[in-house]
């Protein structure tokens, strides 16, 4: 989702990622690895202004329709949990 | 633990991967660690955030071995893949043990099975010349059948053999996925 509108470097990714969602920084590289592995990333080089070369991940078409596949899907999920919640809030206060 | 106990830590572990590999994944480590440098954080504090090498290697090995598996489904990779999936997570030694377990003892029993069967007329060859039995001809007859019966076991678990062993790669997959909070779905 952090890729959908701009590409990003691996630093960046991490911070963004684990801020939000409680994973050790170090497990988020294998996944990265593992989404470019299955052709939802590339990766290119990028000079940076300060210091050695970034690698950068940017989204594949394949990736984009995944994403949004997901998001789909999670939306439904959530919706469902959610509905739930609230049957069985309501049922405890009557 | 300092940035070059971690690397060196990690790339112990990875010991199984091609050195191209390794060099590839200790490169973004080392990405990580320069730009958090820059951003003033300390060696300790970065080490600390990024968690335990041998944690990271288990999972990149896991999803090494899972690939290999699938690449080509022999006993050694599938085994492999088993403990890597295994080494995630102690839950999963209940999960993915017992089922392991439960299949292998199903296909090395129904193969033991087929064998004994297919062979069973050479056991009554032999009880015929040790010493002869006024059943013999029945004895003989029932096992030829029990030695089609064997042969019909023995092709049918070829079979299920090939099947079991495509479905538990796919459960492994899903195991992984499963261990790393579901982040994907294998379909």
């Amino acid at each position: 989702m952090l890729l959908d509108k701009k590409d990003r470097y691996g630093y960046e990714l991490v911070q963004k990622i684990s801020d939000q969602i409680e994973i050790s920084e170090g497990s988020v590289y294998p996944l990265l690895r593992r989404l470019t592995k299955e052709e939802y990333f590339t990766t290119y080089l990028k000079e940076s202004t300060e210091g050695p070369s970034r690698k950068y991940y940017q989204l594949t078409a394949k990736g984009r329709d995944y994403l949004y596949e997901l998001i789909d899907e999670w939306n439904e999920f959530s919706r469902g949990v959610n509905q739930l919640i609230k049957e069985g809030v309501n049922n405890v206060e009557e | 633990m300092s940035k070059s106990k971690f690397l060196q830590q990690l790339n112990e572990s990875l010991k199984p991967l091609s050195a191209k590999e390794r060099a590839d994944i200790l490169q973004d480590y080392e990405e990580h660690f320069s730009i958090g440098l820059e951003e003033g954080k300390t060696e300790e504090e970065i080490v600390t955030s990024l968690g335990s090498p041998n944690q990271i290697a288990k999972e990149l090995l896991a999803d090494y071995h899972v690939e290999q598996a699938t690449a080509k489904a022999t006993t050694q990779n599938i085994l492999r893949a088993t403990w890597a999936v295994i080494g995630l997570a102690f839950f999963n030694v209940v999960i993915v043990l017992g089922p392991a377990v439960g299949l292998a003892g199903f296909i090395l029993s129904a193969w033991g099975i087929g064998l004994c069967f297919l062979l069973s007329p050479i056991l009554v060859l032999g009880e015929a010349i040790v010493h002869s039995s006024g059943f013999f001809l029945f004895n003989l007859f029932m096992s030829l059948a029990f030695c089609g019966l064997g042969y019909f076991i023995m092709l049918g678990m070829l079979v299920v053999t090939k099947l079991v062993i495509k479905g538990f790669v796919r459960y492994l997959k899903y195991n992984v996925s499963l261990v790393k909070g579901g982040l994907k779905r294998v379909e």
